[in-house]
């Protein structure tokens, strides 16, 4: 079934991706600058690229997988090495979710999320923005990020440890302060 | 490891649609009988909801837009700069392709000029709306495999229940050939969640003689039809689609947006069956064959 058939067909599917591959660009960059040059660059090298994916299906994960190699060789470039660091796997996560607090999540302005999840660390904010914002399923951020299914669960559930802890720190804070003002 | 500790420790699997089978149903039975843990799982729905609904954190902006498009563009003009030794047999041939083509051209103009002149109404956005392409992607990853169907069964009032406490909207899929007594055309597999604009719409997977048809459900405030083909019938306005090799039909209707999508012949408005099965209905599927 070749569902980008025609050039034409191709250039609308993956201009449909323009916010989501922006967003993560920022993810990587974090300078909107730099981002802009790497959408751009990704589409370039989609837009020349042979083995094009057959399928809108598809689609998506092949230009994230395409934008984040022009990325890592953006980083070569400019530094020694990649600026993503392999993080702690040891690290608790238990803790988070038996929190009183985080069952008020739910009425957290998106603000104080979108905050949160911008003061991740770079690894757990890539993987939370491409399981929790874009919607990739395990197997297909193992292949944008180039590693086994098993890292994405592990390096996923850490992150979100993470940021059920930022969350419910903030959230504790802000009781605090509320109470504060009361008396 | 009890049996609660080996639940919570796949929760995040269950709810991100990682596990497939008997482990879903393993973790859905135990959920039901295991307050403690039905408790940790509201927590943990809650969460990912925040995470969730914080999305888009970017937007592209118009400028970024402008400059990406001749990018796009280029790729359906771009010529080789050099003309390899073996272009010159091309060209000649390539000059009898153009004469079959301008040959072809003179022939088929009227029909053209006839086809323009009859749909000067039709609106001038044809492309596919997000939600079509939406329906026609999951369709397409579930009948490859790589999306496993969430609840499996034959009966419209278990799916129907399935979906009452997983998404916003009320889903009651109607069961025409029960009542009308008539001959079993097609089999209701099951059903799943899809995410769709930071909000989960409702996949339901029928299957007719052998082939998959996709009904993709969500609220018409989400998603509004557009684009493509549109036929009036009955009241209501239908936008049809072939996305991917498959027709895809869109349509709102009392405050919920459909996607019917197959491989079924003509426009797949076969497909309407599986809501309009009776007699009466028929008139309802005439008018979406191409005339």
């Amino acid at each position: 079934m070749n569902s980008l058939p025609t050039n034409a067909a191709f250039g609308q599917a993956a201009l449909e991706h323009i916010d989501a591959l922006y967003g993560y660009a920022m993810t990587l960059t974090r300078d909107t600058t730099e981002a802009e040059d790497l959408v751009q660059d990704t589409y370039v090298r989609a837009a020349r690229a042979v083995n094009r994916p057959d399928s809108d299906a598809t689609l998506k994960g092949w230009l994230f997988v395409i934008m984040r190699n022009a990325w890592l060789n953006q980083v070569r470039h400019k530094n020694a090495g990649p600026l993503f660091v392999d993080i702690d796997s040891s690290e608790s996560t238990g803790d988070a979710q038996d929190n009183p607090h985080v069952v008020y999540l739910r009425k957290l302005e998106r603000e104080q999320v979108r905050e949160a999840i911008e003061s991740l660390p770079d690894a757990y904010r890539e993987i939370v923005v491409l399981r929790d914002i874009e919607g990739f399923t395990y197997q297909e951020i193992a292949t944008v990020l180039d590693c086994p299914a098993g890292t994405v669960m592990s390096r996923l559930g850490r992150a979100r440890g993470r940021l059920k802890k930022l969350l419910s720190a903030w959230q504790t804070k802000a009781r605090v302060k509320a109470v504060g003002h009361r008396n | 490891m009890n049996k609660c500790e080996d639940i919570r420790g796949r929760l995040a699997l269950y709810l991100d649609h990682e596990l497939q089978g008997t482990e879903r149903a393993s973790v859905e039975t135990h959920l039901t009988e295991c307050e403690s843990c039905a408790a940790v799982l509201a927590k943990q729905l809650n969460f990912l909801k925040a995470v969730r609904e914080s999305g888009p954190l970017y937007i592209a902006s118009p400028a970024l837009r402008e400059k990406i498009q001749p990018l796009l563009n280029d790729v359906q003009v771009s010529v080789p700069t050099a003309k390899p030794h073996s272009a010159v047999k091309t060209d000649v041939r390539f000059r009898w392709v153009l004469a079959a083509a301008a040959a072809l051209l003179v022939l088929f103009l009227p029909i053209l000029v006839w086809q323009f002149v009859g749909q000067s109404d039709a609106p001038s956005n044809r492309r596919p709306s997000s939600f079509a392409l939406k329906a026609a992607e999951t369709h397409l990853r579930v009948t490859r495999g790589q999306l496993p169907l969430e609840t499996q069964s034959a009966s419209p009032q278990d799916i129907s229940e399935w979906f009452s406490d997983k998404v916003s909207f009320s889903v009651k899929l109607p069961n025409y050939q029960e009542s009308s007594g008539q001959e079993k055309l097609y089999t209701l597999e099951g059903a799943r969640l899809v995410g769709f604009q930071n909000d989960y719409a409702a996949y339901v997977a029928y299957r007719m003689k052998s082939r998959p048809i996709s009904l993709v459900i969500t609220s018409a405030s989400v998603a509004k039809p557009s684009g493509g083909e549109e036929i009036a019938s009955r009241g209501l306005r239908f936008h049809y689609n072939a996305i991917d090799g498959l027709k895809v039909i869109t349509w709102s209707d009392r405050g919920l947006t459909y996607a019917l999508v197959s491989d079924l012949d003509e426009r797949g408005q076969q497909s309407c069956i599986v809501c309009h099965e009776g007699t009466k209905d028929r008139d309802f599927i005439e008018p979406l064959k191409p005339r």
